[in-house]
C-alpha cells in the first residue's frame, strides 16, 4: 500500500488525494473479488476431481457385499438347524499401504506358519489395492494377527456355511464354496431358486433371510445313517444308501448315501464314490422290480391273484434259459409267484399282460426320465425305448434296464398310497398340496393287493429276516439281489442288493428303499441274500424311527388279515 | 451507530462460531459413539451366530446318541422296544367297585342288633 502510495506521489497530483485513493480501493476489491474467484475455482475444480474418482470396492473383482453376503438358515422338518452362517473373520492386505514388506512377512509368517514366505512375499508387494492373505480363520487368530501391528494388514468378517450336522446329511445338502455359492445339493438348488437372485438385486445381505424349511428328519437321517454305517461294517460292503419318504405328500424324510463325503469341507467331496447312489447312481433293481411287473399286470385285469401259472420249467429265449434262484418248479399261483421271487412265473405275468403293455406301465411310473426332484446330481434311467422279447422278460424281474432307487422309492410309494403318482420334493408340503399334483397310475384296488403282496413276502418271503427285526410295525417289501456285472458278464460273487418296502401295511405312511452293495455274510448261518442285509437293515431302522414317526406297534394279526383280500383269506395265502 | 451494529455482528459470529464448532465436536462424537456401537453389534452378531452354531451342532442327534450310549448302564435306559409300547385298550377293565350301599346297609343292620347271617342260620337249621 506504502509502496503504491509512493509510487504516486512524485506524479503530478491532477486529481484529488480522495479520488486517488477511491481509485485505489476499487482496484484492491477488484483484485480481492478475483483472488476469491480463483479460490473458489481451485476449491470446486478439487470437487469436481474427487467426484471423477471412482474407488474401487471390489475384492478380487466381486463386490464387498457379495463376500459378506448370507444364505438362509436350512432347517429340518422339525425345526433343526442343518445348515447356518458363521461369522469368521478373513485376512486380507492392501499392499500399496505396505510399508515393510519383508517385516510384514516375516511377523505374519510366526501366527500363520502354514503360509509360505515367498508366495506371501509376491502377495503382499506391489500396488494392488487389495488382496487376500487367508480366508475364514477364527477369532483367536484374528485377535493375534491385530497384535503385530502391520500397517495394511485387516480383516473383514465373511459369513462362512457350517453344518452343525457334520457327515450325515451330505448329499441332501450339499456344500457351499468359498464365496458362498452353493456347488451341490440343496445349496445349489436354493442358489438356482431365489438367493443368487436376491444377491444380485442386493438383497439378502443382512442376517434377516427367511429360513428354508425341508421336508428331511433329521432324526430318522440319524438313524439311517448310523444303520446304514453300520451295514458297510457287519457286511463288508463297499456301499450303501437308503431313502425313507411319505407316500402321500412325497416328502422325503431321509436320504444317505455311503460312502460320503463332510460338508464343511466341500473338497472332501471329489474322492471317488462319494456320489449320491439314490438320484445320481442308476442300478438293475433286481426283483424289486416283480412289484411292479405285478402292479401292472394286475392293474390290467389280464392277470388275477387267484391265477396260476407254470413254474415247472425254465423259460427259453434262444441260447438263454432263464431259470429260477429257488426253484419250486411246480404251478404257482400269484402271491406264491411273488412270494418265492419266481422269475420265470414273473415272465409269464408279463406274457400274459404284453411286454407292450408292460413298457407303457413303465412310462406312466416315470421310468424314462429323471425323477423329478430338487437335487442337482440326477442321472436318466436306461431303459430301452421298446422290449424285445427277451427284453421284457428279464425286465420283468429287474435285469437289463437300470433305474435310480429314487426311482423305485416313488413307484413303491405310488403303488401303496392308492395308486397315485408324486412326484418326491425336499421341501415341506401338506397333503392337500400334494394331492392336486396326484396322477393316477394304478387303481385303489391294485394298491390293496400290492399292499398285501408285500406284506406276504414280509410275512412268508424273502421279507423274514427284516420282519423278525422290525416285529409289530407291519413292514411289506420286496427283496431284490442283483448280480453286478463285472466286465461284462454277470458275477456270481459280487451282488448288488436291494430291500423295497413300505410301513406299515394296514395302512401305510412311508416308503423305503435301502441298497446294500457288494455285501458278505455276517456270519456263518446267514446268507447274502437281499433278505440277510438290506432287509434287515431296513427291519433295523423301522424299529428305530416307526416311534418317532408315530407308528405304534401292534401284534395283531387281524391287522395282516385285514390286508389279505378277502377272497384270499378262507383258503389262507399259497401253502 | 454504526460500530454498536459492527460490534453485535462481531459478536453474533463469535457465538455463532462457537456454537457451530461445539456442534461439529457433539457430532463427532456421536458418530464415534455410533460406529462404536455398529463395531460392537457386528461382534456381538458374530459371537451370536458362532453361539447358535454351537446350540445347533450340539442338538444333533448325531452328537447326542453317543453321549447317550455313553450312560446307557449308568441310567438303565436304552433304545424303546416293541413290547414296552401299550394301548388304552390293553389296560384291564377298573374292578368293579364295592356296593357301598349294600354295605352301609349292612351295618346299619348290625347296629340294629339284626344280623343277617342269623337269619340265613337260622334257616339251615
Amino acid at each position: 500500500m506504502a509502496a503504491i502510495s509512493e509510487n504516486y506521489a512524485p506524479t503530478i497530483a491532477l486529481d484529488g488525494s480522495r479520488k486517488t485513493r477511491g481509485n485505489l480501493t476499487q482496484a484492491r476489491i477488484r483484485w480481492m473479488i478475483l483472488a476469491i474467484l480463483l479460490g473458489f475455482v481451485v476449491v470446486g475444480g478439487r470437487l469436481i476431481q474427487l467426484g471423477m474418482v471412482v474407488t474401487d470396492s471390489t475384492i478380487e473383482g466381486q463386490a464387498r457385499d457379495v463376500i459378506t453376503a448370507t444364505r438362509p438358515p436350512i432347517l429340518d422338518r422339525n425345526g433343526l438347524e442343518m445348515a447356518v452362517d458363521i461369522r469368521v473373520p478373513s485376512l486380507y492386505a492392501e499392499p500399496r499401504r505396505i510399508i515393510d514388506v519383508d517385516e510384514a512377512v516375516r511377523k505374519l509368517v510366526t501366527v500363520l506358519p502354514e503360509l509360505d514366505p515367498e508366495w506371501l512375499r509376491k502377495r503382499l508387494s506391489g500396488d494392488q489395492g487389495f488382496v487376500w492373505v487367508e480366508r475364514e480363520l477364527s477369532p483367536a487368530l484374528e485377535e493375534r494377527v491385530m497384535r503385530l501391528g502391520i500397517p495394511g494388514i485387516d480383516f473383514i468378517t465373511e459369513s462362512k456355511r457350517f453344518y452343525p450336522g457334520l457327515r450325515e446329511a451330505s448329499h441332501v445338502l450339499g456344500s457351499v464354496n468359498v464365496d458362498n455359492q452353493g456347488i451341490s445339493g440343496i445349496e445349489k438348488h436354493i442358489d438356482n431358486e431365489d438367493v443368487a437372485l436376491l444377491q444380485d438385486i442386493g438383497l439378502a445381505r443382512g442376517n434377516d433371510l427367511a429360513p428354508v424349511t425341508l421336508s428331511m428328519d433329521m432324526r430318522v437321517q440319524h438313524v439311517m445313517y448310523d444303520e446304514l454305517q453300520d451295514a458297510l461294517v457287519r457286511y463288508k460292503a463297499i456301499a450303501s444308501a437308503g431313502v425313507m419318504m411319505d407316500i402321500y405328500t412325497g416328502e422325503v424324510v431321509g436320504l444317505v448315501s455311503l460312502p460320503d463325503f463332510d460338508p464343511n469341507d466341500p473338497k472332501s467331496a471329489l474322492v471317488k464314490g462319494s456320489f449320491n447312489r439314490i438320484t445320481a447312481g442308476i442300478y438293475e433293481l433286481g426283483s424289486t422290480f416283480k412289484t411292479i411287473t405285478m402292479a401292472a399286470a394286475l392293474d390290467s385285469g389280464k392277470v388275477k391273484l387267484t391265477d396260476q401259472f407254470d413254474a415247472r420249467y425254465g423259460i427259453r429265449f434262444g441260447r438263454y434259459t432263464i431259470d429260477d434262484f429257488h426253484g419250486k418248479h411246480r404251478i404257482l399261483s400269484v402271491p406264491e409267484i411273488f412270494k418265492y421271487s419266481s422269475n420265470i412265473g414273473t415272465i409269464r405275468v408279463m406274457q400274459a399282460l404284453g411286454k407292450e403293455n408292460f413298457r407303457a406301465f413303465l412310462t406312466k411310473l416315470g421310468f424314462d426320465k429323471r425323477v423329478p426332484f430338487e437335487l442337482p446330481e440326477m442321472r436318466t434311467p436306461t431303459i430301452a425305448k421298446e422290449f424285445s422279447d427277451v427284453g421284457a422278460a428279464t425286465a420283468s424281474f429287474g435285469h437289463g434296464l437300470s433305474i435310480s432307487p429314487l426311482h423305485m422309492a416313488v413307484a413303491v410309494s405310488a403303488l401303496t398310497n392308492g395308486g397315485n403318482y408324486i412326484a418326491p420334493t425336499l421341501y415341506k408340503r401338506t397333503r392337500a398340496e400334494a394331492e392336486q399334483s396326484y396322477v393316477r397310475v394304478v387303481q385303489p384296488q391294485t394298491s390293496d393287493w400290492i399292499r398285501y403282496l408285500l406284506r406276504l413276502n414280509a410275512l412268508e418271503g424273502s421279507g423274514r429276516q427284516m420282519d423278525k427285526e422290525a416285529d409289530g410295525y407291519r413292514v411289506g417289501g420286496k427283496t431284490g439281489t442283483a448280480e453286478k456285472v463285472v466286465n461284462g458278464r454277470y458275477s456270481n460273487s459280487k451282488d448288488f442288493n436291494v430291500f423295497a418296502s413300505a410301513f406299515p401295511m394296514d395302512n401305510p405312511r412311508y416308503a423305503m428303499v435301502i441298497l446294500v452293495d457288494e455285501p458278505e455274510a455276517e456270519n456263518a448261518q446267514s446268507g447274502v441274500t437281499a433278505g440277510w442285509n438290506a432287509g434287515m437293515v431296513t427291519g433295523r431302522i423301522v424299529q428305530r424311527v416307526a416311534p418317532m414317526l408315530g407308528i405304534a406297534p401292534d401284534f395283531s394279526p387281524a391287522l395282516d388279515v385285514a390286508t389279505t383280500p378277502s377272497f384270499l383269506r378262507s383258503s389262507g395265502s399259497g401253502e | 451507530m454504526m460500530r454498536n451494529l459492527n460490534i453485535v455482528l462481531m459478536l453474533t459470529s463469535a457465538i455463532a462460531l462457537a456454537g457451530v464448532y461445539g456442534l461439529k465436536f457433539s457430532i463427532e462424537d456421536t458418530a464415534n459413539q455410533r460406529s462404536a456401537l455398529v463395531a460392537k453389534i457386528k461382534s456381538q452378531e458374530g459371537d451370536l451366530s458362532l453361539l447358535k452354531a454351537d446350540w445347533a451342532a450340539l442338538n444333533q442327534p448325531g452328537h447326542i446318541e453317543p453321549i447317550v450310549r455313553r450312560h446307557e448302564e449308568a441310567l438303565g435306559i436304552g433304545p424303546v422296544q416293541q413290547k414296552q409300547f401299550g394301548s388304552f385298550a390293553d389296560l384291564p377293565m377298573r374292578p368293579a367297585a364295592p356296593d357301598s350301599k349294600a354295605l352301609n346297609a349292612l351295618f346299619e343292620s348290625l347296629d340294629a342288633g339284626v344280623d343277617p347271617i342269623d337269619a340265613i342260620l337260622e334257616g339251615l337249621q
